[in-house]
């Protein structure tokens, strides 16, 4: 994975806070992703294909979480629930979506994003299969911190 | 007045309804996916459509699509993340009024719904 891939997944975050949340993300440095294990955690991912191939993963403190869809809906939910779930199957869906309008090539087929995934629990482990790079960016603000986790490749043309 | 909002984000469709709340439209139906939207529009009369892309069963393209070929005319703003040039032409072809990209400013959305809506006569 080029480290500059994960640009457009970083921009489209900062726009997800600033427009729909009114909040403002700050990122950290870019890393490549250390195994993902928490116990506190709720993750959602969503997958590209067609001209690329990937996935992005964001991964919320129960916090943080809670904090970002009582901002987004205005209420004052306390625990993670199936609203909260859904919130955050959203926020993947725009960050993916955002930035693989940036990617796609104009005149080509645009990549496509497969519906959304999201594990919440007590305690998981994320693996990365073996050959696939993926890079992580701390994210904080206001409304707590997280970690957004990207691995995509440019389809190989054939010609 | 009365508007569908078609998104598989429950969520979603809660901020869709509050924005359609702000522009005085308080009678709203909700459909989870494209195929439960061309069936509501088969029951019911829609003044608006807010309609997401990718949806479980039917894309909201398709949906549209079907709208379309069951003779209806309502606005239809399609609300999604499907940001390509391609895609809202494509919408547009399929016979969409408008097109939100996500994410949205609140203020935008309600500002959108307010202006497909004058242009439609029904405002």
């Amino acid at each position: 994975m080029k480290v500059e891939y994960i640009n457009p997944f970083i921009e489209s975050t900062y726009d997800l806070f600033s427009t729909m949340l009114g909040s403002k993300a700050v990122r950290g440095d870019v890393a490549l992703a250390k195994e993902a294990c928490s116990a506190r955690e709720i993750m959602a991912l969503i997958g590209l294909s067609g001209p690329a191939r990937g996935m992005v993963a964001l991964s919320f403190p129960m916090d943080t979480a809670l904090n970002m869809v009582n901002r987004l809906l205005g209420t004052e939910i306390k625990v993670v629930d199936d609203t909260v779930s859904d919130a955050i199957a959203e926020m993947v869906n725009i960050v993916a979506g955002g930035a693989k309008a940036k990617l796609s090539v104009d005149g080509e087929k645009p990549i496509d994003l497969s519906l959304p995934t999201v594990v919440r629990g007590n305690s998981y482990n994320v693996d990365y299969p073996t050959g696939s790079v993926w890079l992580e960016v701390p994210f904080n603000s206001n409304l707590g911190g997280f970690t957004l986790r990207v691995t995509f490749e440019m389809a190989k043309k054939l010609h | 007045m009365r508007a569908l909002v078609v998104d598989d984000s429950a969520v979603m469709r809660k901020v869709l309804i509050g924005a359609l709340s702000r522009a005085d439209i308080s009678e709203v139906d909700q459909a989870s996916d494209g195929m439960d939207a061309v069936n509501a529009t088969q029951q019911k009369d829609y003044d608006l459509i807010l309609m997401d892309w990718n949806m479980p069963n039917m894309l909201g393209i398709d949906a549209v699509r079907a709208i379309r070929a069951n003779g209806k005319t309502m606005p239809i703003i399609m609300v999604t993340t499907e940001a390509e040039k391609s895609r809202v032409l494509d919408a547009l072809k399929a016979g969409a009024s408008n097109y939100i990209i996500k994410p949205f400013e609140p203020a935008t959305i309600v500002s959108k719904i307010q202006e497909v809506l004058a242009k439609s006569g029904g405002a």
